[in-house]
């Protein structure tokens, strides 16, 4: 199982994480987590990531703190600390300084990642480009910017629809997407004034909907389905190229609960495709989803009771889809602020002990402070004092 | 007047009253944890007081009285430690009827007391705090914990 421990890096302290075939990672604002995924990505894809800096002229002078901070976004050299900062991946030391100081050979990436500023890729309704950014914008969020833009520049170019399309996504997703996503609308290309541009359309009459009428729902959701279009290629290969691992940063952005549903759906497909998927969440809907997974893994429930908590379809390939997902490893880490170290909270135990735990990490505390004080104000109503 | 007081004028329970948590069963006491525990006030096994008088109700466990230091007074924890599965929802819930009747009946000298109705869970609880199942316990006045209930010095107000 490949782990990351990181040591003193930012505002961890101590992080211990082990990687499943699906790894949550919840925890307060601002506690680490989307350094500990930007450190995964470079930790699987250095030599990657190294050739595209060079690609697109960045230039760090081989020195790590300037590497931190096109890497990581301005300012971000300040995370490492010298003689204290220390990072073990899959057990072996690795000398962050000497991989900003070696040229590497580029290999063909095997992270994708899906940033949380994702709603910044498109500007006007089309992806930016690589270089449309300042070079103190994360690398991420600029390379995940450039995949939708030869995605859709390529894959989408001409005139058409890219949502829904036949050659992507199985029938059941797109019925799903359709439903509490889209309503009745096309996600297609179209043109203004000769500038291409993605428009939501009724019909082929009806005048269509630029970006920036979409609901804030749709434009977080958009650069994501463009996502999951470069990993889900229409071949009868089920990965693209050598991507292993997928980050997945804050998957419910700007979306209602029914919509979670299915995206929740699409990272079960990635996994069935034989991804490694990795996601930050601030919303309990994920965990639950975790939770009944394992409950219904440990009871041997079939694939149509876990179809049936995202309302989805039965069918052959769902219920392949649900069997293939049930025998996967989950990991759960917990960021806990007050103690700048993570725990792993996979077994997701109601009733630990340890509050991190029992309260999944912050994101059912509130619920149960709700319920408690609900509780104790009606078992307490029309109680007479002592007199 | 005071808990263990209330305890001894409580028809069926006179001589019940024990010290800290001396009435719970030895393997219940490792549920309970008090944040400090020279103020816990007693304790009363209900259920084992009861259990002549009323063999086939669906008793209450545990009284447990503690002096919080933003209260005057005492107040009492009525714990049950019951198996927090769905299956045995409709059970816990037919004991909390059966207690609060008797609160308004023989154990009326402990119904002035402050409380809370709890369920701590004897092993694993297959309910998240997020599900509506914890909300209907909330409002029928019952909080359903983990497996340890934590008294801490300070009520929440």
């Amino acid at each position: 199982m490949a782990t990351l421990n990181i040591h003193n890096l930012g505002q961890i302290k101590e992080a211990s994480l082990s990687f499943g075939d699906l790894t949550v990672l919840v925890g307060p604002q601002a506690t680490g987590k989307s350094i500990a995924l930007q450190l995964l990505k470079l930790m699987v894809d250095a030599g990657q990531v190294q050739r595209e800096m060079r690609l697109y002229g960045l230039d760090w002078s081989r020195e790590l703190p300037r590497f931190l901070d096109i890497y990581f976004g301005e300012g971000m050299r300040s995370i490492w600390r010298e003689g204290e900062s220390r990072i073990e991946w899959s057990g072996k030391s690795v000398d962050l300084p000497q991989i900003a100081a070696r040229n590497r050979k580029g290999k063909e990436e095997s992270l994708f990642f899906i940033p949380a500023q994702r709603v910044l890729a498109l500007r006007d309704g089309w992806p930016r480009r690589f270089t449309d950014y300042t070079p103190g914008d994360p690398f991420a969020v600029r390379e995940f910017s450039e995949r939708l833009r030869v995605l859709v520049e390529q894959e989408f170019g001409a005139s058409g629809d890219l949502f829904p399309q036949e050659r992507r996504l199985k029938k059941e997703f797109r019925d799903l997407l359709q439903e509490h996503m889209f309503s009745n609308y096309h996600l297609k290309v179209d043109k203004f004034r000769s500038q291409k541009r993605l428009v939501l359309g009724a019909g082929r009459d009806a005048e269509p909907l630029p970006y920036m009428v979409w609901s804030a729902g749709q434009r977080e959701f958009v650069p994501l389905l463009l996502g999951v279009y470069w990993l889900m290629p229409p071949t009868a290969v089920a990965t693209r190229g050598d991507i292993r691992w997928v980050v997945l940063e804050e998957l419910e952005m700007g979306l209602h609960p029914r919509a979670i549903s299915v995206v929740l759906l699409l990272v079960f497909e990635l996994m069935k495709r034989g991804y490694r998927v990795c996601i930050s969440t601030h919303s309990p809907q994920v965990l639950d989803a975790v939770w009944a997974l394992k409950h219904l893994r440990e009871n041997h429930a079939g694939a149509e009771a876990l179809l049936n908590i995202f309302e989805a379809s039965n069918s052959p390939p769902m219920q392949l889809l649900a069997n293939t997902v049930m025998e996967k490893t989950v990991k759960v880490h917990y960021f806990n602020r007050e103690t700048s170290r993570t725990s792993d909270i996979s077994d997701l135990d109601l009733s630990s002990e340890s509050a991190g735990e029992a309260d999944w990490g912050g994101l059912s505390e509130f619920s149960g402070r709700a319920n408690e004080a609900v509780a104790r104000a009606v078992a307490n109503s029309g109680r007479q004092g002592d007199s | 007047m005071t808990f263990k007081e209330a305890v001894e004028q409580t028809a069926n329970l006179a001589g019940t009253w024990e010290k800290g948590l001396e009435a719970l069963r030895a393997e219940d006491k490792p549920h309970i944890k008090a944040e400090d525990t020279r103020k816990l006030t007693g304790s009363a096994d209900v259920d084992k007081a009861l259990r002549e008088v009323e063999p086939n109700a669906h008793r209450w466990d545990f009284a447990i009285g503690y002096q919080h230091s933003n209260r005057t007074k005492e107040s009492i924890y009525w714990v049950e430690i019951h198996t927090a599965s769905d299956s045995q929802v409709s059970v816990v819930l037919k004991k909390l009827l059966w207690l609060k009747v008797w609160l308004a009946g023989d154990g009326v000298q402990l119904a002035k007391f402050e409380r809370d109705f709890v369920w701590v869970s004897r092993g694993t609880t297959s309910f998240t705090r997020t599900s509506p199942q914890q909300k209907q316990f909330a409002l029928l006045g019952l909080q359903h914990k983990g497996r340890v209930l934590r008294i801490p010095n300070k009520r929440a107000d």
